[in-house]
């Protein structure tokens, strides 16, 4: 019943993107608004179709119904209820039907956002790609990962359950979801990319149309990144919570060129120039998303996330191969078109400073993507195997990460076009003083590791500039309006939110930067085996160790011991890390106990559970800064939301219908109708 | 160089193409391959010297002269109960046999899930417990269950990760014992 | 400005001398030893933890990894090298027990190709900036200006 009625939302799905492409490129061909309006509506049924799976998928592992081969394996009557609805992603089939899901939303939104602009032959085109890749994940499901497949033979009394590792944390309810957000929403940048080259209008049309869905799903998928690591830090008890494991690497492949989308779309903004570049690398993001879930669904590596399925694999490479493929071929055909007018005058300017941002963020994706694909390579070209890991991508990723701070200190100070001397070394001097004195100060009293000595150093110049920036723009606006601190403060974020909105991002990145550079010099890890009431003491901390209990539910069983920590006198709390085995898996996993601090955690683990003599092995881990990831990335979702706002204007001198061309870009063949532009 | 931008998008795609082959390539193929074999295979087998269950030690040299099957597991691992009937037979047949032993190694686990473990599921062969995980170290596993086979003459002669069957058992003696 | 050149850049020669001075002391090579357990640490930290996903030597906790680090700490003690080290670790697990691939044979393209694409793209973006100053400089028409302005007052 309820796998009959997923696999009829499965087929709905596959029947209504198939009518909905064929439709739409019939009217494009035709000239035919009718079609097109026709194509638009089976977004709906697809849509319908979607939720329909979800839905009884849902119900399947809500109900415990193990006919389904995927309900009894991710699913089991002990499994509590949160982690019963997060068994929709916590295997393969059930996360594509999570991603269908979520893209029919992204395409719903599309085609609601530009009902007026059927005509427009680019809208046409982009619900026309949208529509093929919700086909291809439809199909996808339907022959290679049905999740509605029935168990052979009788059906289970009861099912395995999760993973252990994906029900022990209720961020498993989020980091999945989020990410998901981030990685789909691409598809519509992505998908107005490829109209925009298939009708040969590269202006800055598509840029404005998908500019917010574009910064949606980089929020998402940010959020979801720091999420994943705060899940792994909470979670998986090996005390860090960025591993440089493949499918971390995967989520942020998108995420780097993503984020120097973000940046070069301002060029093209401005100056109309890079519209190859920008093309590239929404189409690039997209397919690194495709690439992404290949490595990390298909089993080729090995990772602690990966789902080892290989039969998924052709599937997968095949859909980024014609992906690859049909980009590449657009972008080869419309070359001659892709030349943009325009050039950038000075290396001392804003637009150099964005061209160096994108030439660092491609770069730390390319060393990203090389790391994680080179075993790969080196398996198959020579067979013998390599493997590249955590002090490959420290060392590598290190410098560029410290450029990339020197330029967010010094790029938001610098004009537009050509920047003098003068007005540099008026914007800096005092930016760049507070940091050589956080230099100074950090080399003195903390480490002489030079990669933190430089990190901090630039994080204060960064912050600096960015509060002078903000400051003097307030300043103005207060003897401009008379009004208060506050309010002018207000005015002038709404006046500009993406260039604030940009700066609180800065401000989270830096705290994270910060945290990493940190974490990376400071701290200390120690093993103690413990009887009852001994105690150990690890960098001023005094451990305890006062007992144990168990706890034994349907779901698991766990161990943990109390452990008393105090800090000179001041007794700080008792913690008590568990060890906990479930049911259906062989090896015991391990729950960390943190207590968070401002500048240090304790990170309190149980390395093995007591002996027959009562004696536990436990590490205490002291981890610096690590609250400030989350805070920084907390600020990034902050930041993300502010950019997302409306510009207000202070005052309305003439009207906005009056003007609609930017001087610097003399071709602009497609305007979106008045109103988006501005917001959209 | 008329249009640039036609040769950049060729010349990404011709690379693209090479790499898709190339992963292509490795759908098909286990990723951890080389780890299906030890490095020790043809070299001395290193010392060991563990603890059986009642304090005692076990070393190598008490086996100098026999053929030797090392056997590395513990309690919980799956794979590990799965062999374990094929040791049992395999150690009924053999127990007498004075050119051959077995010695289970315990890697990973507590002495008291293994006491209960060997009185429950009868083990008879000799267990020890490796104080440091040296002699895991030092044969180079990798997990549990892992079994090397020692021939005579002190060298590895074969090796297997993953469960044993009783074929692979008598094959592994038959190796150490034709090459001795 | 009446300043003269001299003290309009006094303040930032007298910067660049703080940052030189850090950064020179930082990256100076001093003859302090590295502690064992430092060095125990990161030659851990570049070893793949066998029996456990993603995680090096020094960040697991499975005992095997845990006697691989007295064993490196041992070595250390006998006065054994870092290469000599590694290179006992690579002859029983293979060359995929390092982290961080050699510098020799294929490993090497693993660290010189990202290198080549920064410099490469450095270098191509030098060029057009090069061209492009070269380039006359499109002067803005009256019409321009005024676009400019209106558009100005909008944002």
């Amino acid at each position: 019943m309820r796998a009959g009625l997923g696999i009829l939302g499965i087929a709905l799905g596959v029947g209504a993107s198939a009518v909905g492409v064929f439709l739409l490129a019939l009217g494009l061909k035709r000239r035919n608004v009718e079609l097109i309006r026709a194509g638009r509506r089976c977004v709906f049924v697809v849509l319908a179709a979607a939720l329909l799976s979800v839905f009884a998928m849902e119900w399947a592992l809500i109900s415990h119904d193990f006919s389904i081969k995927y309900v009894a394996d991710n699913n089991a009557r002990g499994t509590p209820l949160l982690f019963t609805i997060t068994g929709l992603w916590a295997a393969l089939e059930g996360s594509i039907l999570l991603w269908v899901l979520i893209l029919a939303g992204y395409i719903t939104v599309m085609a609601r956002r530009f009902r007026s602009r059927l005509e427009d032959p680019m809208v046409a085109w982009a619900l026309l790609v949208a529509l093929s890749v919700a086909l291809f994940f439809f199909v996808f499901m339907a022959a290679a990962a049905n999740p509605f497949k029935l168990v052979d033979g009788t059906i289970p009394l009861d099912g395995r359950g999760p993973n252990p590792l994906l029900q022990n944390h209720p961020l498993m309810a989020f980091h999945p979801p989020m990410l998901y957000l981030g990685y789909v929403g691409f598809t519509v940048p992505f998908a107005f990319a490829m109209a925009a080259l298939i009708t040969g209008r590269f202006g800055e049309g598509w840029l404005a149309d998908t500019r917010r869905t574009t910064l949606v799903a980089w929020g998402f998928l940010t959020v979801g990144i720091i999420l994943g690591a705060w899940w792994s830090y909470e979670v998986l008890g090996w005390g860090g919570y960025w591993g440089w494991d493949p499918v971390e690497n995967a989520s942020l492949l998108p995420w780097l060129t993503g984020t120097a989308f973000i940046h070069s779309v301002i060029v093209q903004e401005r100056r109309g120039m890079l519209r190859v570049w920008n093309l590239s690398l929404v189409l690039a993001t997209f397919c690194l998303t495709i690439l992404g879930t290949f490595l990390t669904r298909s089993g080729v590596v090995n990772s602690v996330h990966a789902f080892t399925q290989s039969s998924i694999g052709p599937w997968l490479l095949t859909f980024l191969g014609v992906c690859v493929v049909t980009c590449l071929a657009l972008i080869a055909w419309r070359a001659d078109k892709l030349h943009a007018p325009g050039r950038i005058d000075s290396p001392v300017s804003r637009e150099s400073a964005f061209l160096a941002n994108n030439l660092l963020f491609t770069g730390l994706a390319f060393v990203v993507l090389l790391g994680t694909v080179f075993p790969l390579v080196a398996e198959a070209v020579r067979g013998n195997q390599l493997s590249v890991g955590e002090p490959y991508f420290a060392r590598m990723t290190t410098p560029i990460g410290l450029a990339l701070l020197f330029l967010m200190a010094v790029a938001p100070a610098l004009p537009w076009r050509a920047a003098g001397g003068e007005v540099l070394r008026r914007r800096l001097l005092i930016p760049a003083y507070a940091g050589a004195a956080v230099m100074l100060l950090t080399l003195l009293f903390l480490t002489s590791t030079l990669a933190t000595v430089l990190a901090f150093g630039l994080a204060t110049f960064a912050v600096v500039a960015i509060f002078r920036e903000t400051a003097l723009a307030v300043r103005s606006r207060r003897s401009g309006d008379h009004a208060g601190w506050v309010r002018s403060t207000i005015g002038t974020v709404r006046g500009n939110p993406r260039r604030y909105g940009g700066f609180i991002v800065h401000l989270g990145v830096i705290c994270i930067a910060v945290a990493l550079a940190a974490s990376g010099s400071f701290g200390a890890k120690r093993e103690v085996r413990l009887h009852r009431g001994e105690s150990a003491t690890v960098s001023g901390y005094t451990v305890t160790f006062t007992g144990t209990h168990t706890s034994k539910t349907a779901q698991k069983t766990s161990v943990s011991a109390d452990l008393k920590l105090a800090r000179g006198g001041d007794v700080l709390g008792t913690y008590a890390p568990a060890v906990s085995t479930f049911p259906n898996s062989d090896s015991a996993i391990g729950t960390p106990s943190v207590r968070t601090g401002i500048l240090e955690d304790v990170y309190l683990t149980v390395v093995s559970s007591p002996n027959d003599k009562g004696r536990v092995t436990i590490s205490i881990a002291i981890n610096s800064m690590t609250l400030w990831v989350w805070i920084g990335g907390a600020l990034m979702a902050v930041g993300t939301i502010v950019a997302l706002g409306p510009t207000v204007r202070r005052r309305i001198r003439v009207r906005a219908g009056d003007v609609a061309r930017p001087a610097a870009e003399p071709v602009r063949e497609d305007l979106p109708p008045l109103g988006e532009e501005v917001g959209v | 160089m008329k249009h640039p931008f036609r040769w950049i998008a060729l010349a990404v795609g011709a690379g693209v193409c090479v790499l898709a082959v190339v992963l292509a390539l490795t759908v098909s193929s286990d990723p951890h391959q080389d780890s299906n074999t030890s490095r020790l295979v043809g070299k001395t087998a290193p010392a060991f010297s563990v603890q059986s269950l009642d304090g005692k030690p076990i070393t190598s040299g008490s086996f100098a002269g026999k053929t030797v099957l090392v056997n590395f597991w513990n309690s919980w691992c799956i794979p590990c109960r799965q062999e374990h009937d094929a040791l049992s037979s395999w150690y009924a047949e053999h127990r007498n046999d004075p050119s051959v032993a077995l010695v289970g190694i315990v890697r990973e686990d507590t002495k008291q899930a293994v006491r209960s473990y060997v009185k429950d599921e009868k083990v008879t062969w000799p267990v020890g417990f490796d104080p440091g995980a040296k002699a895991a170290l030092d044969f180079g596993t990798r997990g549990q269950p892992e079994t090397y086979a020692i021939g005579p003459d002190g060298l590895v002669v074969a090796s297997k990760f993953g469960p044993v069957t009783p074929q692979v058992l008598d094959q592994m003696v038959a190796f150490a014992q034709g090459t001795s | 400005m009446a300043q003269s050149a001299r003290t309009r850049w006094l303040p930032w020669i007298v910067l660049g001398a703080v940052v030189v001075g850090v950064l020179v002391f930082t990256a100076w090579p001093r003859g302090v030893d590295e502690s064992t357990a430092a060095r125990t640490h990161r030659i851990a930290s570049e070893l793949r933890c066998v029996d456990c996903e993603s995680l090096s030597v020094a960040d697991s906790a499975t005992s095997t990894a845990a006697a691989t680090r007295a064993d490196i700490a041992t070595r250390i003690r006998h006065g054994e090298s870092d290469a000599e080290i590694r290179q006992v670790y690579v002859d029983r697990y293979g060359e995929s027990v390092l982290l961080k691939p050699s510098s020799s044979g294929l490993g090497v393209l693993v660290w010189a190709l990202p290198i080549a694409a920064l410099v490469i793209g450095a270098g191509g973006i030098a060029l057009a900036l090069r061209r492009w100053s070269r380039q006359p400089r499109l002067v803005a028409s009256e019409a321009d200006e005024e676009l400019v302005a209106t558009e100005r007052t909008r944002r």
